[in-house]
């Protein structure tokens, strides 16, 4: 959490190129098919592709890193806490000596682990191969009111600016000789010099920002809004489109289907 | 002169998210993420990232603390890990609890902040627990409160009170220094500026000579 | 005598829990096409009187108003700050606080208030090709604009402004944080789109700019406009002068060689004059 920045760097790709709509009904239709699947097989065939998709969009490595970054640990702590101690354990499979193992708590914390992975690896693609701008200007053209777009988009402008002040103050206050080490007490009364002058200029700052806002016609009701940035939807957008939510049908069919030969 | 009017509910929203107060917004975001950033920085136990959600909940009132929430969860996960964003109930809950009682004048007085606080350390505490047991099965990962979690539940054998107890405690200690740095930092805003952002429109206007 | 495009009758505005009115009954008009230049110590209602020319008092700041402001006829406390937008602009001092922070672009930075009107994107295109050429940011159009430079900013920002078709620019020491270079570059712009037509009323601290360029100078003090007339008149009159910091060198200088008895030209406020009575003043 330490290093916020979100920035985004052009590589061209055929996924790059995609209508950002494409991309979160993506998020979507496989993320929501593989939470209703009964089981993990279809999210464990879902992340595969990803890790395709991850290469197509030239981010394997980045891919890799974060899926078995948070894959692993996450795997080994819910099928300990599930594993061992899920009330729904009926089957056990081993004897750890201080618990013993269910078959069911393991296959819940699979079902968990693979949604998840679903999840965060689409929701990484979309994010690492869309310019917020696009998305954004995608998001407004489908309705979505101009301040929330101005909300997201000004946040991730205004931390990393606001990080920057506070680097600078830091480096100003550690040169005067203001104490940053020591104590836990000493630290957390060096706290609030280091944050109060940040806050109290972005403060100020914000109010000539709004003034900025207004006077360029900021929440004018009754128009539709426009923006510089081109959001374009290809033949291959709507192809996809289509793929994306024949995918959740069919999953949602074999999902009832399913249910109802067991019941 | 001065009249005071009951403002409608809509009509008090429409009040909180004028330009003025939504600019506010992002500044508040910063001021949450700087807040967990220090943090690291001065290798404090701590996240301090509610700071800003209690600053704007004075300046703006509960709805924008509440959006202020969202967008920090919303934030982190596209930047760092989009695990944050089921969390963003918890920010959201948090910024309505807080925003309310702040508007009820509960931050005035000391008694009233420490109030506050302990509302918001159990509206934190249940939610986030919620979420990490129905999202996440009970962990988000290995970290220090993961594993503290899972030591509680193999010494009580009980998932949900173990996450529980762990959040509570946690949560306690985080929640009282924001709560504490916020009010400082409310202190020192000039009145000036403030008074831009009273949110009842009474005029207390004398005129001069 | 030209239109009138602004019209200030008896206006006052005083800030919310402040003792003192910002401005007190102030009365003016300013003609199509003239640059105003608006002089005084601090404090004495510059930027309040900018802010509410163009709307921002009493639609974003809230105090106790009295009087009427009306811009090419409209009434600027029964219409909007985005209404106006396209009669009057205002372009501030804080470079960095007049970008939408919503742009990633310098192009999208420009195009952010007609993206807000609902112009259409190709017409957008063009206007953002034309402003960019004539602030001379041309070449920055791809670039992220919180990483320029603060003159950089500045003329994005005026920009930003001007793409909105304002027919009147109300300057607040808009060049005060940049450096002389930065600060001349956007008076040449700010002197050619005064000379296309465009109304400009500026408040700025150098005086031997506002002597350059001003066709009428009005000094505030308090709150209080104190005159309005011709540089020369202005800089000329001793009663005035004592309500602000200072007059051009050039004054100085004319008032030395008359002392001394070289010329017997009452005042000059610009340079060249000046030379031309020194270069008499040594010759003779």
């Amino acid at each position: 959490m330490s290093k916020v920045s979100n920035s985004f760097v052009p590589k061209h790709t055929v996924i790059e190129e995609l209508n950002p709509m494409t991309k979160i009904l993506a998020v979507f239709s496989l993320g929501l098919g593989t939470l209703i699947f009964p089981n993990s097989w279809l999210g464990l065939f879902v992340i595969v592709g990803l890790f395709g998709a991850a290469a197509a969009a030239k981010l394997f490595k980045e891919f890799v890193k974060i899926m078995f970054g948070f894959g692993i640990p996450i795997t080994v702590m819910l099928i300990f806490i599930q594993g061992c101690y899920s009330p729904k354990n009926v089957t056990f499979i081993a004897d750890l000596g201080f618990a013993r193992l269910g078959l069911e708590g393991i296959l819940y914390a699979l079902k968990i682990i693979s949604t998840l992975l679903v999840f965060l690896g689409t929701f990484y693609i979309m994010n690492k191969t869309t310019y917020t701008g696009k998305l954004v200007a995608a998001l407004t053209n489908s309705g979505l009111p101009p301040k929330a777009g101005y909300l997201v988009l000004a946040s991730l402008n205004v931390v990393p600016q606001m990080q920057r002040r506070m680097s600078i103050i830091q480096e100003a206050q550690s040169a005067r000789g203001v104490e940053t080490a020591g104590g836990m007490l000493a630290r957390i009364k060096a706290y609030i010099p280091l944050l109060g002058p940040v806050v109290m200029s972005s403060l100020t700052d914000a109010q000539e920002r709004g003034m900025t806002l207004e006077t360029r016609g900021f929440g004018i009701t009754g128009v539709k809004q426009t923006t510089y940035v081109e959001v374009k939807k290809s033949g291959l957008d709507k192809v996809l489109n289509i793929l994306l939510i024949l995918f959740f049908v069919v999953v949602l069919l074999i999902t009832v289907l399913m249910k109802m030969n067991i019941l | 002169m001065s009249q005071k009017k009951k403002m409608s509910f809509a009509e008090g929203l429409k009040a909180q998210f004028s330009t003025k107060s939504l600019v506010l917004i992002p500044i508040a975001v910063g001021i949450n993420l700087i807040g967990g950033t220090l943090c690291s920085a001065l290798k404090l136990p701590l996240f301090l990232d509610m700071i800003g959600t209690i600053v704007i909940a004075c300046l703006s009132g509960p709805w924008v603390s509440a959006l202020c929430g969202l967008l920090t969860n919303v934030f982190l996960a596209l930047v760092a890990n989009p695990v944050y964003l089921p969390y963003s109930v918890v920010s959201i809950l948090c910024g309505l609890v807080t925003g309310y009682m702040v508007r009820a004048g509960l931050f005035k007085k000391i008694w009233g902040t420490i109030l506050i606080w302990l509302a918001c350390t159990v509206t934190n505490t249940i939610s986030a627990s919620l979420i990490t047991i129905f999202v996440y099965g009970g962990a988000t990962g290995v970290t220090g409160s993961s594993v503290f979690t899972a030591t509680l539940i193999a010494a009580t054998r009980d998932i949900m009170m173990a996450v529980f107890s762990s959040s509570f405690l946690e949560n306690l200690i985080d929640k009282g220094i924001a709560f504490f740095i916020a009010f400082i930092i409310v202190q020192k805003i000039p009145k000036r500026f403030l008074s831009q952002y009273a949110s009842d429109a009474t005029e207390e206007d004398d005129d001069e000579d | 005598m030209g239109n009138i495009v602004l019209e200030v009758k008896d206006f006052s505005f005083k800030y919310r829990q402040t003792k003192r009115k910002a401005l007190k009954n102030v009365s003016f008009q300013v003609e199509e096409g003239s640059f105003l230049c608006v002089i005084g110590a601090n404090g004495s209602g510059k930027s309040t009187l900018c802010n509410a020319l163009v709307g921002l008092i009493p639609h974003y700041f809230v105090g106790k108003m009295s009087g009427e402001i009306k811009v090419n006829g409209i009434n600027v406390a029964e219409s909007t700050i985005a209404n106006l937008s396209s009669e009057i602009g205002l372009v501030f001092q804080n470079p960095f606080n007049q970008l939408s922070y919503t742009a990633g672009t310098v192009a999208e930075e420009l195009a952010y208030g007609l993206g807000n009107r609902g112009v259409p994107r190709e017409e957008m295109v063009e206007k953002v090709k034309y402003v960019a050429e004539l602030m001379r940011i041309d070449h920055i159009i791809h670039k992220n604009p919180l990483e320029l430079s603060g003159g950089q900013v500045q003329r994005v920002a005026f920009g930003s402004t001007f793409i909105m078709e304002p027919k009147i620019l109300v300057l607040d020491e808009c060049t005060t944080q940049l450096d002389p270079l930065g600060s001349e570059e956007i008076f040449d712009i700010v002197k050619k789109l005064n000379s296309k037509g465009i109304t400009v009323i500026m408040v700025d601290h150098e005086m031997e700019r506002v002597a350059r360029c001003a066709d009428q100078i009005m000094v505030l003090d308090a709150g209080e406009i104190i005159a309005i007339d011709e540089p020369k008149k202005i800089f000329g009159n001793p009663e005035i002068v004592k309500h602000h910091i200072g007059v051009p060198d050039y004054v100085k200088i004319t008032q030395a060689l008359r002392e001394k008895g070289y010329t017997d030209c009452d005042i000059e406020v610009t340079e060249e004059p000046t030379i031309e009575l020194v270069k008499e003043a040594l010759g003779s």
